[in-house]
């Protein structure tokens, strides 16, 4: 009985999180095309969202570890339990919305691995954790990331801008703009195969921890469909809050400069996935817009933004951990204690709704990039001088 | 390409744990890439209005007068190429079911 519960409430966190994962990262490929106008908002996110689908199906090669080896697992480490995968889950859902609700483009595969760092350190010691791993294979490539996809968009842009004499020739602006589209779909592609895939193996793991399923198997038919369903819902919804800081507030994305920053994130995100050297789609995305406000002439990239994207991205990991770390010593406790996790960690998720509905950011002022309003950052000090300069 | 990635996984390249022979392949073919369709992609656009006036800025189209040149029109249909080549190629490396 207890197990079944464990069981069910891993699936239900785990779908959560996939949701928050689509959710999250609409912003990745589709920010750019909505700045630009190359896509209406409800268009770009539909385009979004059918490609996550999809993706989600075309993936056969389930992932055969979640932790990709930071966590010590099998007879020389310990066994993960579903109540660990449960807190992980917890302390990665929750880390997702905060970032969200600041419109703060983050991992969540980091947000994963964080939650998951953090129980296995509550439940078996800090031995549990391969910190090697954990610097090799999550923290070098997340300060690599987006030095790569910056510099060749940088690049990119200014080549983009200098062959069409700043985008005056005629039909450039246009031009660029369906190029974009293009770029940006393969983006979205790329996403659904393997964001979609981490849940799906989340839930499969925790199947077979519990003796559902046998050890090996692939992910049931229904696994697929919801996971691929709940990434495609949160995509289709939509994070605009993060999406008007991507296109809008790093710097303002032109039709040139979306096609150069999306054109560099689907050859690094392409190209690191299939030469054996994975970069975290969000920190390929982010910046390579920060390349693209670098590379146009007087573009100008705001820079406390970019810190405050930065300072996120350091604080991702530990702060997934610690909730994880605590609602795995709570949840590990009894079943009492696993109910009272869910009711608090789904409390505080709804808590954030609340809040964001103050200030909610919509697909119809996504494009607002006026720093003037209240901003949820609280940076009234930043407030642009130009007031209503952009429609 | 499998080959060039063996041939630099040299474990004694490694620091931090990291294989910097593979992270070097990554930037420079992800570089190359993105240049040769973003300047490909530019070009075929100039050449495409070989012969017509400057928009105005902002994106405002002018209006087409004079003409473009036979082999302006097929070096936009070839650089445009390489840019559908490249797309052909990103999804048959995303999909599995194709290799």
């Amino acid at each position: 009985m207890d197990i079944l519960v464990t069981v069910v409430a891993v699936i239900v966190v785990a779908l959560v999180f996939d949701f928050t994962n689509g959710f999250h990262d609409t912003a990745n490929a589709m920010a750019t095309s909505v700045a630009t106008g190359a896509l209406k908002p409800r268009t770009a996110v539909l385009i979004s969202a059918v490609l996550n689908l999809v993706g989600a199906f075309l993936s056969t090669a389930v992932a055969q570890t979640i932790s990709g080896g930071v966590i010590k697992e099998g007879s020389s480490g310990v066994d993960i339990t579903p109540t660990m995968i449960f807190a992980g889950l917890v302390g990665a859902v929750l880390w997702n919305l905060v970032t969200w609700y600041f419109g703060l483009p983050s991992s969540s595969t980091h947000a994963l691995f964080g939650g998951l760092i953090g129980a296995a350190v509550i439940g078996a010691g800090f031995g549990a954790v391969d910190w090697g791993v954990l610097l090799s294979k999550v923290i070098v490539p997340a300060l690599l990331s987006p030095l790569v996809a910056g510099g060749v968009a940088l690049v990119a842009t200014f080549a983009a801008y200098r062959i069409t004499r700043n985008a005056r020739v005629h039909g450039a602006e246009a031009g660029f703009r369906h190029g974009q589209t293009v770029s940006a779909s393969l983006v979205s592609l790329a996403h659904g195969t393997n964001d979609a895939q981490k849940t799906m193996g989340v839930i499969t793991l925790t199947l077979i921890a519990a003796g559902y399923l046998s050890s090996g198997s692939a992910p049931p038919f229904w696994v697929i469909v919801s996971c691929g369903l709940a990434i495609a819902l949160g995509t289709y919804l939509g994070g605009w809050r993060i999406m008007r800081t991507v296109g809008k507030r790093i710097t303002d994305v032109k039709a040139p400069q979306g096609f150069a920053a999306e054109t560099s994130s689907a050859a690094t995100i392409l190209v690191s996935s299939h030469l054996g050297f994975a970069l975290s789609t969000t920190q390929v995305t982010s910046g390579a817009v920060v390349g693209s406000g670098l590379g146009k002439k007087l573009a100008s990239v705001r820079w406390g933004v970019v810190g405050r994207i930065a300072t996120a991205w350091v604080v991702t990991l530990p702060a997934a951990a610690l909730v994880g770390g605590l609602a795995a010593w709570i949840a590990s406790a009894s079943l009492v204690g696993l109910i009272g996790v869910a009711v608090v960690g789904l409390l505080a998720g709804l808590g954030l709704w609340a809040l964001s509905r103050r200030n909610p950011v919509t697909r119809h002022n996504v494009n607002e990039g006026d720093e003037a309003e209240d901003d949820a950052s609280g940076s009234r000090a930043t407030a642009s001088v130009g007031a209503g300069q952009e429609g | 390409m499998r080959q060039l990635i063996a041939h630099t996984a040299a474990p004694d390249g490694s620091f931090l744990g990291v294989d910097w022979g593979s992270f070097v392949v990554v930037l420079l073919v992800a570089f190359a890439a993105t240049t040769v369709v973003v300047i490909g992609y530019a070009t075929a656009l100039r050449l495409l209005a070989v012969g017509a006036p400057l928009d105005a800025d902002g994106g405002a189209a002018s209006v087409r007068t004079g003409r473009r040149p036979l082999a302006a029109t097929v070096g936009a249909v070839v650089c445009f190429a390489i840019g559908v080549a490249a797309v052909v190629y990103g999804i048959w490396l995303i999909v599995p079911q194709f290799h």
